[in-house]
């Protein structure tokens, strides 16, 4: 029985005059990783509130496995959710939080104490049964809230932002063990994120959130690849990619009085947001001058911040670049890495 | 950090003063009940005499006491609890947790009730139970208080229920509880310190109510206040009986006091460090 495809037909959500989802189209296939990634207000936790049955959408219906569940009780869809919160109970000890959901259907004793065992053992919290939340650490109370929902079987996981509490070094094993603990599972899982690596680095499709749409799907490396704007580009990738307003005709890309190769080809004269990742500007011997107004040192990359007519253009570049701050340098493009965008639209015009 | 000499020694003082202020007339009353009325009518007063617990004989067994009046006390106060906790507590809920339009105005609707002089209401009342002929009974008494602590209970529970994220109860929805059970399992166990500060509020304004007691009552409904009341009449003032059934009356209210000191105070200062900490 425990499938776990989801799908969202056409899903708006109202709050009075104000519209936060404006019809959501979505598939989410049994037992995939599935991130939901946007900056904030775009209306992930929104999205999950409504699969999880905790907010009604004002318009669309939501199936999980070909039933409709648009009107269903949260406590009868089978979903099992990790608030951003944790939402642990603080009365009740670790023991009791993760048998909580089993004792509500009133599963035998014996039962439901393997079952905890079980689960506390899978995120390794077999040792802090008997705490109360509040004295548990923000990694272990996240994995309290992870053991209870966990503990059942359920058809689906929801996890809200569940790292954002933790610290950026925990946050990084726990991504991993996250990913893990998924596969072994094999429940389809919703994850809401604004932090595009975790999104990129721990999802098997995600889905890019803007003001209240869905603006992309797919897996993290076609998204990467293949941004559907201007905003995703722009959103996706770190540092973000460089959007530099240009003309574009016959594979020449027009940045004022510079010229850029692209392997682009699309018809005729128009004008363009040209795309450049940081990681595909070329530092050489020619191409567009500009002056390097900054320069990080990572350790094992630098980070250029170059000027040109006004605008920033941000480089990353191998260790071996000897120019310092202040200095001219030529820049170009790698031209089959260039995105092209339409200047109005800031959609996606190349492929 | 270590305070001065000088400021932990005026802390003290004024500790001091205000402690005496307090207790003085509670010691007082203690004392006085043990001597004979001779002897409290001894000028000037002496603290030297021989105590007797006559008078606490008289108060409680003999023919002026006050045991049915304290039943009738305890009857009135525990009806008005229990009453006011059944309605309070899912009030408070929906309080909290919808949102209703004019929450704020009917909240200090509620506070503003606390501020009227209920000298004013008497009139009112006294007719009112008259008409359905609920005088100098328990359940008039018991509708009487309601009036009063309701609102109160409400205001107070309020802040209690806020403290509770929205989530938390989610998240018990979500494992299947239900609303009911997320209520009873999740929401209730958490505000247990807050009823137990209410009740004890509730218990104890009804317990101590003397204007609508002596007023809206009689023969049937005394309680302990009007009856200590009666002490003082127009020949002659029995004090130390007064002050045997004085203390006699404010035994439970101290052992409550002393019993439930944690939550008193958490409860008084719940409104003001809103969010500071539930446990
Ligand atoms: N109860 C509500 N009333 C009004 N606006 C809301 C409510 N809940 C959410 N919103 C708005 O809906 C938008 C989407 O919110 P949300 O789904 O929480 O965003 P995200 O999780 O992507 O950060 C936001 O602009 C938020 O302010
Ligand atoms: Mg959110």
């Amino acid at each position: 029985m425990s499938n776990g495809r989801v799908s969202l037909k056409k899903i708006v959500k109202r709050h009075g005059a104000f519209t936060a989802l404006h019809g959501i189209d979505l598939d989410i296939e049994p037992g995939e990783f599935f991130a939901l990634l946007g900056p904030s207000g775009s209306g992930k936790t929104t999205t999950l509130r409504i699969v999880a049955g905790l907010e009604e959408a004002s318009e669309g219906r939501v199936f999980l496995d070909s039933t409709d569940i648009t009107n269903t009780e949260p406590g009868d869809r089978d979903v099992a959710m990790v608030f951003q919160s944790y939402a642990l109970y603080p009365h009740m000890n670790v023991r009791q939080n993760i048998a909580f959901p089993m004792r509500m259907v009133g599963m035998p004793k014996g039962e439901i104490d393997a079952a905890v065992q079980d689960a506390a053992k899978k995120v390794h919290i077999e040792h802090l049964l008997d705490r109360k939340p509040g004295q548990l650490s923000g990694g272990q109370q996240q994995r309290c809230a992870l053991a209870r929902a966990i503990v059942r079987k359920p058809r689906l996981f929801l996890l809200d932002e569940p790292l954002s509490n933790l610290d950026a070094k925990l946050r990084l094993e726990t991504r991993g063990e996250l990913k893990k603990l998924q596969r072994s599972l094999g429940v389809t899982t919703i994850y809401v994120t604004h932090d595009q690596e975790e999104a990129m680095t721990i999802a098997d499709r995600m889905a890019v959130f803007m003001d209240g749409q869905i603006v992309q799907v797919g897996s993290p490396k076609f998204v990467f690849d293949n941004p559907a704007t201007a905003d995703v580009a722009n959103f996706i990738g770190s540092p973000p990619m460089n959007l530099i307003p240009a003309s574009y005709a016959d594979g020449r890309i027009r940045i004022g009085a510079h010229e850029l190769q692209t392997s682009c080809r699309v018809g005729g004269e128009r004008n363009v947001i040209a795309g450049i990742r940081p990681s595909s500007v070329r530092i050489g011997p020619s191409g567009i001058p500009a002056r390097i107004d900054l320069i990080e040192n990572l350790g094992d990359a630098l980070l250029l911040d170059l000027s040109l007519d006004q605008m920033t253009i941000r480089a990353r570049t191998g260790t071996e670049v000897t120019s310092r701050e202040g200095e001219s340098v030529f820049f170009s493009a790698d031209p089959t890495a260039v995105h092209l965008f339409d200047a109005v639209t800031r959609v996606r015009i190349n492929d | 950090m270590k305070r001065s000499g000088i400021a932990t020694a005026s802390l003290l003082g004024v500790a001091g003063v205000f402690l005496t202020l307090w207790t003085f007339p509670v010691l007082w009353a203690l004392l006085t009940s043990f001597k004979s009325e001779r002897d409290v009518l001894a000028y000037p007063p002496t603290l030297i005499f021989t105590p007797t617990l006559g008078n606490y004989r008289d108060v409680l067994f003999g023919a002026t006491t006050i045991l049915p009046n304290l039943i009738s006390s305890f009857v009135v106060a525990t009806f008005t609890t229990v009453l006011t906790m059944l309605l309070a507590i899912p009030a408070a809920y929906a309080l909290a947790r919808l949102n209703l339009p004019g929450k704020r105005a009917g909240g200090f609707y509620i506070l503003a009730t606390q501020m009227l002089p209920p000298v004013g209401l008497i009139i009112p009342y006294f007719l009112f139970l008259q008409k359905i002929g609920w005088l100098d009974s328990y359940k008039g008494m018991t509708l009487i208080y309601l009036t009063f602590s309701l609102p109160f209970a409400i205001w107070l529970l309020v802040s209690y229920f806020e403290d509770i994220p929205r989530e938390m109860e989610e998240a018990a929805l979500i494992d299947r509880a239900g609303r009911m059970r997320a209520f009873l399992y999740v929401v209730l166990p958490q505000v247990r310190g807050g009823i137990a500060v209410t009740v004890i509020f509730v218990f104890l304004n009804a317990w101590n109510e003397f204007l609508f007691a002596v007023v809206l009552g009689g023969n049937n409904v005394r309680q302990v206040t009007v009856a200590m009341f009666n002490f003082i009449s127009v020949e002659q003032t029995l004090w130390a009986k007064l002050a045997a059934a004085a203390i006699v009356t404010m035994a439970p209210v101290i052992l409550l006091g002393l019993f439930a000191q944690r939550h008193i105070v958490k409860g008084l200062t719940v409104g003001a460090v809103k969010g500071g900490g539930r446990r």
